[in-house]
């Protein structure tokens, strides 16, 4: 069942259009003339309930634009968003009863209080019950390891733990959808993981539908099946992340520790570094097992592996060849 | 009923956050209460120098003043942060407040609290206490009733003209010069009875920018100079009602506007 319907989306932004010359500044005040930007061109897509979506895209491409129209931030300049039967901006309160929110740069809790307090806050204003919320608590505390700072006043907590922070608030209410905009911008590899990790076990654990935008591509292939490209406000691709790999990088490299190395049939030499030799091959057409036999049957081999490539340079290269 | 529980419970979170910086509390009380003195030591030296002003004396001055300030400080000790909704706008923080189950102006009124504001309730309420003893005013229990009225009233009115003002800022970005001339003409003409400046800028103050509803009308009818107003004097009694007409006018403007709002960044 679609949680999430995404129709023919667009929004537009317009400004008075600058003015060139002699009271430059004045004119533009002045003048009636808009230059009109489109943000998102004409989206569409949906997600599923349990989906965990990757939404990618390059700065500029339209991409918290349209997470800010799916939360209701944003009213769409035409087109429809439908999040579990109502559309988010029309009906505000409904929707944000569903949601849960967490804006890497921007926390939702109450600065100058302790933790505790904007957890407790948030669980009025969402009507939890008390025990229920007690439950929840005790469940964060536990898993994302609030104990230790639930207490501090949210301006003295460190990055990672105000994310941390910001994931139990949005979550306390239990929220069948959850939004993530760059959730582990700025942090070390260890408070990665660790909100990598209370993702995925939410996902699995209660279904929750993760909407998630990111630049660490390393916490899309980690938590996503799939993932939507979206390049200058349309979207340049919508599915499995594997068949993506397939699709715009179909080859592997094998790298090779020898000691001299010319050639091998059914590979291409495309690096050579410090004694190691990158071979590129097609798994379709060389089997890796074939091509392992062939460069050993021929040379003294130190070491060797074969290296599937990374996401992030396959989403390069798509973009490389549309820009 | 939830909304007025919800308001509560916010307000008491920006309070506990205000006391956090506790040093600042006496500090902000007098710093309000001696920024209004100045304005009432300017209107003492006035009315010391010339005895009257257009047939007000000094207890008459001080009762409308009393009102005047009273409907200030009522209305910002809720309304004070809307001084903020230019910053809360273009830096995109109200993001925050649209995905929360509350309304959103409810939440950037609560973001925090301006304690100063206080000093400015406290000093009108004293003015007025005092001013109401010495002005000449028949106290029947339907005058004190008025007096409530009205001062409720004049609150709803100034906020009402900021409110508006601030929902501008969704399209214009930057409205704090529109609200501080606002806040301007509410001090410059509002500690007066306005007849003293004559036909045209009294119907001005009256339709145009509805000054005279915070304090003239009121004042002027419960001392019982209604006879020397431009206007009925049924709508001088009705003064509470318009407060509440506009009010309500601008937050359905302010809901409206809002629908511009274009977020930071993209």
């Amino acid at each position: 069942m679609p949680v999430i319907e995404v129709a023919d989306l667009v929004k537009e932004f317009s400004r008075p259009t600058r003015q060139e010359g002699r009271f430059a500044g004045l004119r533009t005040l002045l003048t009636r003339e808009q230059t009109v930007k489109r943000a998102v061109d004409g989206v569409n897509f949906t997600v599923q309930q349990g989906e965990m979506v990757g939404y990618l895209g390059p700065n500029g491409a339209g991409k918290s634009t349209t997470i800010k129209m799916l939360t209701g931030i944003l009213v769409p300049t035409s087109g429809t968003v439908t999040v579990a039967g109502a559309t988010p901006w029309r009906d505000r309160s409904r929707n944000a009863r569903r949601i849960g929110v967490v804006f890497g740069q921007r926390s939702q809790l109450w600065w100058d209080l302790p933790l505790r307090d904007s957890l407790w806050l948030i669980s009025r204003l969402y009507d939890v019950p008390e025990a229920r919320f007690r439950e929840r608590q005790r469940q964060f505390s536990e898993v994302l390891g609030l104990g230790p700072f639930l207490d501090t006043p949210v301006r003295q907590l460190s990055l990672g733990q105000r994310m941390r922070g910001d994931l139990a608030a949005a979550m306390l209410y239990d929220p069948d959808i959850l939004y993530l905009d760059e959730p582990t911008v700025g942090l070390d590899v260890i408070a990665k993981e660790r909100i990598r990790t209370f993702v995925g076990e939410l996902n699995r654990a209660s279904g929750t539908t993760v909407v998630l935008t990111t630049h660490d591509l390393d916490d899309v292939e980690e938590l996503c099946g799939r993932i939507i490209l979206i390049d200058h406000g349309k979207v340049a691709y919508d599915g499995a992340v594997d068949e993506l790999k397939a699709r715009y990088a179909p080859h592997r490299e094998l790298v090779v520790q020898t000691d001299r190395l010319e050639s091998v049939e059914g590979a291409e030499v495309v690096r050579r570094e410090d004694g190691k030799v990158w071979l590129r091959f097609d798994p379709v057409r060389t089997p890796p097992a074939e091509l392992v036999a062939a460069v050993l049957e021929r040379h003294r081999v130190t070491d060797l592996s074969i290296v599937e490539p990374e996401l992030e340079s396959v989403i390069h290269r798509i973009y490389a060849d549309r820009g | 009923m939830r909304g007025a529980r919800v308001y509560l419970l916010l307000a008491g979170a920006a309070f506990r956050a205000e006391f956090q910086y506790r040093g600042n509390l006496f500090i902000n009380i007098i710093g309000g209460l001696f920024y209004q003195g100045v304005g009432l030591a300017f209107i003492w030296a006035v009315l010391d120098r010339f005895g009257q002003v257009g047939g007000w004396g000094l207890a008459e001055i001080a009762f409308l003043y009393g009102i005047r300030l009273t409907a200030h400080g009522l209305w910002l000790l809720p309304g004070h942060q809307l001084i903020h909704v230019d910053e809360v706008v273009i830096e995109g923080d109200y993001d925050r407040y649209l995905v929360r189950p509350v309304p959103p102006l409810v939440q950037l009124l609560t973001r925090r609290v301006r304690l100063s504001s206080l000093g400015d309730l406290a000093g009108g309420v004293v003015l007025l206490s005092i001013a109401s003893a010495s002005a000449p005013v028949d106290w029947s229990p339907g005058a004190v009733c008025f007096l409530l009225l009205a001062v409720v009233g004049g609150a709803l009115v100034e906020g009402s003209l900021q409110l508006a003002a601030s929902a501008l800022v969704f399209r214009m970005k930057r409205v704090s010069p529109i609200k501080f001339a606002i806040d301007m003409i509410f001090s410059d003409f509002g500690n007066y009875p306005l007849k003293i400046f004559g036909p045209v800028a009294g119907f001005g103050l009256t339709f145009v920018f509805p000054l005279a509803f915070v304090a003239y009308l009121p004042a002027t009818v419960l001392m019982e100079r209604g006879e020397e107003l431009a206007v009925p004097e049924w709508l001088a009694w009705g003064a509470p009602a318009i407060g509440v007409v506009l009010m309500y006018a601008a937050y359905r403007f302010w809901e409206r506007q809002s629908r511009h709002y274009e977020s930071s960044g993209h």
